[in-house]
C-alpha cells in the first residue's frame, strides 16, 4: 500500500503552506528522513521529510502551489509495489466500511488518515481523530469547557483512548504547574519528527537510537510550543538593555536586615516595576485580536523555579501594596508554588512579567513575551563593577543587568526607553517609592 | 293497564302506607329528575358541549329510586358506570352532578372524574365505577369495615348483569357470605351487557339464582317497579342490619338508549325498545299508580316533568357559569 | 456496651405489625393462610392468638377479593394490611389495585383516600420456578397513585411497614423470600423509616451502585471484594421505588462519575431503566466517566433448575464483574 505524504500542520493556526520546491522527482528512491520538498509559511521555510523508505510517486502539486495542511502531496511506493502513473489510480487505503462512510460524509480524503487497525486498516476512531473529533466522557467535556481546555490536546487514558475527566484534571494541574508563555519553556520544546526548520536550526546529527528517549510533542507541551511559537512569530520583539546601580537598594536592604527585616531582590524589582509601569501605561497592556487593553493595575508575574519546571505566580495590584506587603506576598506565593498549591487565579491575570535568572549566575538574557502581555523584564545577576563616580574615579558598584523585551506592535521604542529610564531611577533612588 | 295498577295497589298496600304520600311523591319527582338529567345530558352531548362518552339510564329510574329509598342515612353506596340515576336517587345535588358531567371545577370530583366516576364521599356515595364489577370487591371491604367498627351501616353495591359474569363477583359474594357482611348486592339487569343479551350470557333464568351457590338469599324483582325494588332492598338491608349478612337482589329493567353514544344497537329491534317504552315505562307506571292510589292528582303528575326540567335548566346554567379546572392544579389529588 | 438486639427480617415485620395493631385498632391483617398457619413465610405467626380472628382475617383464595376488601375498608376509615402469598399472585389483584386503589382519590377530585398496605414476597432463589418467583415491582411503579416500597434489611422492614401503614395512600410493600431469615439490628421501640427517603448504605468514590431489595446485600458483598482491589463502591438503596427520592443518587453519580443499577426483576422495562434515565437526564450527566449500566434479571421466566435459576438474576460475582469493568473502563 502506498504511503501518503501529507502537508504537515505545524502551526496552531496554520491552514496552508506554499511548496517552494520539490527536492525529489517521481521515481526517486528515498530513505526515511530524506527531504522531499521545501515549503514555506509566511515566516520560515521547512522541509517535508519522507516518513518511510520508498519510491516517490504521484506528486500532486507543483512548486508555487499553496496546499492546505493535511492534504496528501505525494505517495511513497514500498519495495515491491507497482509504480502507478496516476495518483488517482493508487489503491485506495484499506478502511472499515464505517470509517469509509464517515470519511465520505465529512469529505475527508482517506489517503491522509493514518490507520491504527490491523495492517494499517483505517478504523472509525482514526477518521474521527483526523476530523478532530475527540472521544471523551461527559465529565471530560464539562471540565474542558469549564477551563477552556482543547480536548484534542489531552491524552485520553480511557478505553480506545477516550478522554476521561481525570485526564482533563491532570492536564489542568500540569497547566497550573507550567503556565504557558515563559521563555524558558521553549528550551524544553521537543522537535516535531518530520519537519525541519531550515533557516534557524542546524542540520541534525543523527544520534544513535540508544542515546535518546523520544517524547511526542503533545498535550500541554504542544500547547506551550504553539503559544510561544506564535508569540515569537507574531510579536515583533524589541530588546532594551540597562545596567542599574544597585547601591541604594543594597543600602536599604542592609538597613532593613539590621532591623530584622528581609527585602528580596524580586520584591524590590516588582515594586519598582509597578512604579515605572504606572508612569508608562503602554507597557502595562495586553493585546488580544484587534484590541489593546491598557490596565490600570500592575499585576506582575514573577517566575519561580521549581524542580521540574517553573511557575509564574502573579502579584496583583502591586502598585497599591507597600514594599513590605509585596515582600509578604512574594514569600507566600513562592511557598505555595513550591508546595504545588497555587490556584489558577494565582497564576493568571498578569499584565507584566519579571523573569529573574540572576540567582543561576546568568549575567543577562532575553525573554520571550508572555502573550497577551506586551513586555517582559529579564533580570540577570548583580555584579560588582568599577564605575566612574561623580569625580570620574573608578568606584566599585553593584551593577544589575536588566533586559526588557517589548512587543513593538504596541510598544514604541521611546515607550520602552522611558520605562527603562524610570525603572533605573527608582532603583537607584528607592526613596521615590515613598511618594 | 288500569287493572294492573289496581293489583299493584293491593300488592303494595303496606308499602304505600309505610312510605306515606310525601315520600311517594318525592320518589316520582326524583324519577322525573333522573330522566330530565339524562335527556339533557344526551342533548348537551349532541350539542358538542360534553367531552367523552356517557352511559344513560333512561328507562332504569325505578331501580335507582327504589333501592336508594330503601337505605338509611349513613349507609354506603357503590355503583357502576351507568350511575347518574343512582347518584341522583342518593340525593346528590343536580348542580354539582351536571358540573361534573360537564367537567367543571365545581363538580363533585372537580372535573377529574366525569360521567363514569361521580362520587359524593361526604354522603358515603363511594362512587360510580368504570370497570365492570370493579366496585363489588370493594363492597366486601366496606362491609368488613362496618363490621369491625361495629356501626349499624349497610353497604349497597349496584352492578349490571355483565358484572355477574366477572370473577370478582364470585370472590366477593363468597367472602361476604362467609363473613356475614352487611351488604346488599343489587344486580341491575338491563338485559344487555353492551350487546350481549342475558339469554346468551347466562344459562339460568334469573341471576339471583347464583346467590344460592354462596349461601346467600337471592331474589329477582321487577326493576321497573320502584316499590318492588324498594321492598326487596329494604328487606335485604334490614337483614344485613340485623347481622344476618348479605343478600343478592336482581332487578330486571331495560335501558332505552344504546350502551353508550357510539352504539348503533344492531343487537335489538326498534319494536323491542318501543314495547318497553310504551307498556312498561317506570315513570308512567308509577305516576298512574300514585294517581290511582290518590297520592297525587293527574294535574300534579302533569307538572312534575316540567319541574324536573326547570331544575336541570338551573343545573346547566350553574355548570356553564362554573370555571374549568386549572391546568396548574393538574397534579392535585394523586396522592394524599 | 450492650449487645445490639438482632431480629430476622420476618420477625422485624411481625414486630412492626404487632406494635401497629396494638396501638391502632383500625389496623387489621387480611390474606390467605395468615392466621393459624402464620402466613406462607411465617411473617404473621402468633398474631391471630394475640388479636383474634376479626383482626387477622384468613381469606379464601381470592386475590381480587383481598385487594378489594382492603380498598373498601380503607375508604371507610380502616387501615388494612393485606398479604398476597406470592407476588406472582398479585396479577389476580391487578384490576383492583391499578384501576381502583390507585385512582379512586384522583377520580373523586381528591376527596377520598385509600390508606392500605399490600404486602407480598417477590424474588427467586427458592426453586419455586416461574410462577412463584416473580419480581413485578415495576408494574406498580408505573401506576400513578400507588407507592412502592422494598425493604432490604430487618431494620428497614420494621420501620418501613410502620411508615407504610401510616401513609394515606395505597402502598405496595414488596418483601423478598430470601431475606425473611436474614438477621440484623432491630430496636424494640417502634420507629418509622420515612417513605421516599433514599439511603446511602456504603460510601465510595469510584462507582455508584443503586440496588434494591436483596441486591443491596449482594452489592455490599461485591463492594467488600472490590475494596481489596482498591475499587470503592458507593451503594445506594432507594427503599421506596415510588415516589422515588432521586436526589441522593444524582449527587452520588456527580461524585463518582459512574453508575450501575442492580435489581432482580427482568432488565427490559425494569426499574433500573427509570434510574438510568433520571441520571442521564440530570446534571449528573456532565460528570459521567462511563456509560450508565444496568445489571438485572435475564429476560426469561425463572427456571426451576438450581444452576439455571442462579444464573438468571444478578449475583455477587456478576456485580463484582460489572462494577470492575465500569471502573476500569473495560466496558
Amino acid at each position: 500500500m502506498p504511503v501518503p505524504i501529507i502537508m504537515p500542520k505545524f502551526g496552531f493556526t496554520l491552514e496552508s503552506c506554499e511548496i517552494v520546491q520539490w527536492l525529489v522527482r517521481e521515481g526517486d528512491r528515498v530513505r526515511s528522513g530524506d527531504p522531499i520538498c521545501e515549503v514555506t509559511t509566511d515566516k520560515v521555510n521547512m522541509e517535508v521529510e519522507a516518513t518511510e523508505d520508498g519510491i516517490v510517486q504521484a506528486l500532486r502539486y507543483k512548486a508555487g502551489d499553496v496546499v492546505p495542511v493535511t492534504e496528501v502531496i505525494c505517495y511513497l511506493l514500498r519495495e515491491g509495489e507497482t509504480p502507478t502513473l496516476e495518483a488517482s489510480a493508487l489503491t485506495p487505503p484499506s478502511a472499515t466500511p464505517l470509517a469509509r462512510r464517515l470519511a465520505e460524509h465529512s469529505h475527508l480524503d482517506l489517503g491522509m488518515v493514518q490507520g491504527s487497525g490491523r495492517n494499517g486498516k483505517i478504523m472509525r476512531r482514526d477518521v474521527e481523530q483526523a476530523l478532530g473529533k475527540v472521544r471523551a466522557t461527559p465529565a471530560a467535556r464539562r471540565l474542558a469547557a469549564e477551563h477552556s481546555i482543547d480536548l484534542t490536546t489531552v491524552q485520553g487514558t480511557g478505553r480506545a483512548g477516550r478522554v476521561q475527566g481525570t485526564d482533563v484534571q491532570a492536564a489542568l494541574s500540569e497547566q497550573a504547574a507550567r503556565p504557558a508563555g515563559d521563555a524558558e519553556a521553549t528550551l524544553l520544546l521537543a522537535k516535531p519528527p518530520t519537519i525541519r526548520d531550515t533557516q534557524t536550526m542546524p542540520p541534525p546529527s543523527i544520534p544513535h537510537e540508544a542515546d535518546r528517549h523520544v517524547v511526542r510533542l503533545e498535550g500541554m507541551r504542544r500547547t506551550i510550543a504553539q503559544r510561544l511559537q506564535k508569540s515569537f512569530q507574531s510579536a515583533p520583539h524589541i530588546f532594551l538593555d540597562a545596567a542599574v546601580d544597585m547601591s541604594a537598594v543594597e543600602l536599604l536592604r542592609g538597613k532593613l536586615k539590621a532591623h530584622g527585616e528581609k527585602l528580596s531582590m524580586t520584591a524590590m524589582l516588582i515594586k519598582a516595576c509597578a512604579w515605572a509601569l504606572g508612569k508608562n501605561p503602554p507597557l502595562n497592556a495586553t493585546l488580544e485580536g484587534e484590541e489593546i487593553s491598557y490596565w490600570h493595575t500592575a499585576n506582575i508575574g514573577m517566575a519561580v523555579a521549581l524542580k521540574d519546571g517553573l511557575i509564574v505566580p502573579v502579584i496583583h495590584s502591586a502598585e497599591k501594596l507597600t514594599l513590605y506587603a509585596v515582600q509578604q506576598e512574594v514569600d507566600r506565593l513562592a511557598g505555595l508554588a513550591r508546595e504545588g498549591k497555587l490556584t489558577l487565579d494565582q497564576v493568571s491575570g498578569g499584565t507584566f512579567t519579571i523573569s529573574n535568572m540572576g540567582m543561576f549566575g546568568v549575567d543577562r538574557f532575553t525573554a520571550i513575551i508572555n502573550p497577551p502581555q506586551v513586555a517582559i523584564l529579564a533580570v540577570g545577576r548583580t555584579v560588582q563593577q568599577f564605575m566612574p563616580d561623580a569625580e570620574g574615579k573608578p568606584t566599585l558598584k553593584p551593577m544589575l543587568n536588566l533586559t526588557l523585551s517589548a512587543d513593538h506592535r504596541v510598544v514604541d521604542g521611546a515607550h520602552a526607553a522611558h520605562f527603562m529610564r524610570d525603572l533605573r531611577e527608582v532603583l537607584e533612588e528607592p526613596s521615590l517609592l515613598a511618594w | 293497564m288500569m287493572q294492573l295498577s289496581q293489583d299493584l295497589i293491593q300488592r303494595y298496600h303496606d308499602v304505600i302506607e309505610s312510605l306515606g304520600p310525601e315520600a311517594l311523591k318525592e320518589m316520582l319527582q326524583a324519577m322525573h329528575l333522573i330522566r330530565a338529567f339524562e335527556e339533557r345530558a344526551e342533548q348537551l352531548y349532541m350539542l358538542g358541549k360534553v367531552h367523552g362518552t356517557m352511559h344513560l339510564s333512561i328507562g332504569q329510574e325505578a331501580t335507582a329510586i327504589g333501592a336508594a329509598n330503601a337505605m338509611q342515612d349513613g349507609d354506603y353506596l357503590l355503583n357502576h358506570h351507568r350511575g347518574h340515576g343512582h347518584c341522583m336517587a342518593w340525593g346528590s345535588d343536580p348542580n354539582r352532578m351536571m358540573a361534573e358531567f360537564m367537567g367543571r371545577e365545581t363538580g363533585y370530583c372537580r372535573g377529574r372524574g366525569g360521567s363514569m366516576h361521580i362520587a359524593d364521599v361526604d354522603s358515603n356515595n363511594l362512587g360510580a365505577n368504570g370497570i365492570v364489577a370493579g366496585g363489588i370487591p370493594i363492597a366486601v371491604g366496606v362491609g368488613l369495615s362496618i363490621k369491625m367498627r361495629r356501626t349499624n351501616q349497610v353497604c349497597l353495591v349496584i352492578f349490571g348483569d355483565g358484572a355477574a359474569n366477572e370473577g370478582a363477583f364470585h370472590e366477593a359474594l363468597n367472602m361476604a357470605s362467609i363473613w356475614a357482611l352487611p351488604i346488599v348486592f343489587l344486580c341491575e339487569n338491563n338485559q344487555y351487557a353492551m350487546s350481549m343479551p342475558v339469554e346468551k350470557a347466562f344459562n339460568i333464568e334469573n341471576i339471583s339464582q347464583r346467590a344460592a351457590a354462596y349461601g346467600l338469599p337471592g331474589i329477582t324483582v321487577d326493576g321497573n317497579d320502584p316499590l318492588a325494588v324498594y321492598s326487596a332492598v329494604s328487606e335485604a338491608a334490614a337483614r344485613a342490619r340485623r347481622g344476618e349478612g348479605a343478600s343478592l337482589v336482581e332487578a330486571k329493567t331495560y335501558r332505552y338508549k344504546g350502551h353508550s353514544k357510539s352504539d348503533k344497537q344492531a343487537y335489538r329491534s326498534r319494536e323491542e325498545v318501543r314495547d318497553w317504552q310504551d307498556n312498561r315505562d317506570p315513570i308512567l307506571r308509577f305516576a298512574n299508580l300514585l294517581v290511582l292510589a290518590g297520592v297525587i292528582t293527574e294535574a300534579e303528575a302533569a307538572t312534575m316533568r316540567d319541574q324536573a326540567i326547570a331544575t336541570i335548566d338551573e343545573a346547566v346554567e350553574f355548570s356553564e357559569n362554573s370555571p374549568e379546572p386549572s391546568v396548574a392544579d393538574i397534579l392535585d389529588g394523586v396522592y394524599a | 456496651m450492650p449487645e445490639l438486639r438482632e431480629l430476622t427480617y420476618a420477625e422485624a415485620l411481625r414486630e412492626g405489625l404487632r406494635q401497629l395493631m396494638a396501638e391502632d385498632e383500625r389496623v387489621f391483617l387480611i390474606g390467605e393462610d395468615i392466621g393459624v398457619y402464620g402466613g406462607a413465610f411465617g411473617v404473621t405467626a402468633g398474631l391471630l392468638d394475640q388479636f383474634g380472628a376479626e383482626r387477622v382475617i384468613d381469606t379464601p383464595i381470592s386475590e381480587a377479593g383481598i385487594a378489594g376488601a382492603c380498598i373498601g375498608a380503607a375508604l371507610t376509615g380502616m387501615r388494612p394490611v393485606g398479604e398476597i402469598q406470592f407476588m406472582d399472585f398479585v396479577t389476580l389483584s391487578m384490576e383492583q389495585l391499578v384501576l381502583q386503589a390507585a385512582k379512586v382519590r384522583f377520580m373523586f377530585g381528591g376527596k377520598a383516600s385509600v390508606p392500605m398496605v399490600l404486602r407480598m414476597p417477590g424474588g427467586s432463589g427458592t426453586g419455586a420456578a416461574a410462577q412463584h418467583s416473580e419480581s413485578l415491582e415495576n408494574w406498580f411503579v408505573h401506576v400513578p397513585g400507588l407507592k412502592v416500597v422494598m425493604p432490604s434489611t430487618p431494620y428497614d422492614a420494621k420501620g418501613l411497614i410502620r411508615a407504610a401503614v401510616a401513609d394515606n395512600n395505597p402502598v405496595i410493600f414488596v418483601e423478598h423470600k430470601l431475606l425473611y431469615k436474614t438477621k440484623g439490628h432491630v430496636p424494640e421501640a417502634p420507629y418509622s423509616v420515612p417513605l421516599s427517603q433514599t439511603q446511602i448504605v456504603r460510601e465510595g468514590t469510584h462507582l455508584t451502585v443503586v440496588a434494591t431489595s436483596i441486591m443491596v446485600s449482594r452489592a455490599l458483598q461485591a463492594a467488600e471484594q472490590l475494596a481489596d482491589e482498591g475499587i470503592q463502591l458507593e451503594v445506594i438503596d432507594p427503599r421506596t421505588l415510588k415516589p422515588l427520592d432521586d436526589a441522593p443518587i444524582i449527587e452520588s453519580v456527580k461524585k463518582t462519575g459512574r453508575a450501575l443499577v442492580v435489581h432482580e426483576a427482568v432488565e427490559m422495562g425494569g426499574f433500573g431503566g427509570e434510574v438510568v434515565a433520571r441520571i442521564a437526564a440530570s446534571e449528573a450527566f456532565d460528570y459521567l466517566e462511563a456509560p450508565i449500566r444496568r445489571l438485572a434479571g435475564l429476560d426469561i421466566p425463572i427456571p426451576y433448575n438450581r444452576e439455571l435459576e442462579y444464573h438468571t438474576v444478578p449475583q455477587v460475582e456478576s456485580i463484582v464483574r460489572e462494577a470492575r469493568k465500569l471502573v476500569k473502563g473495560e466496558y
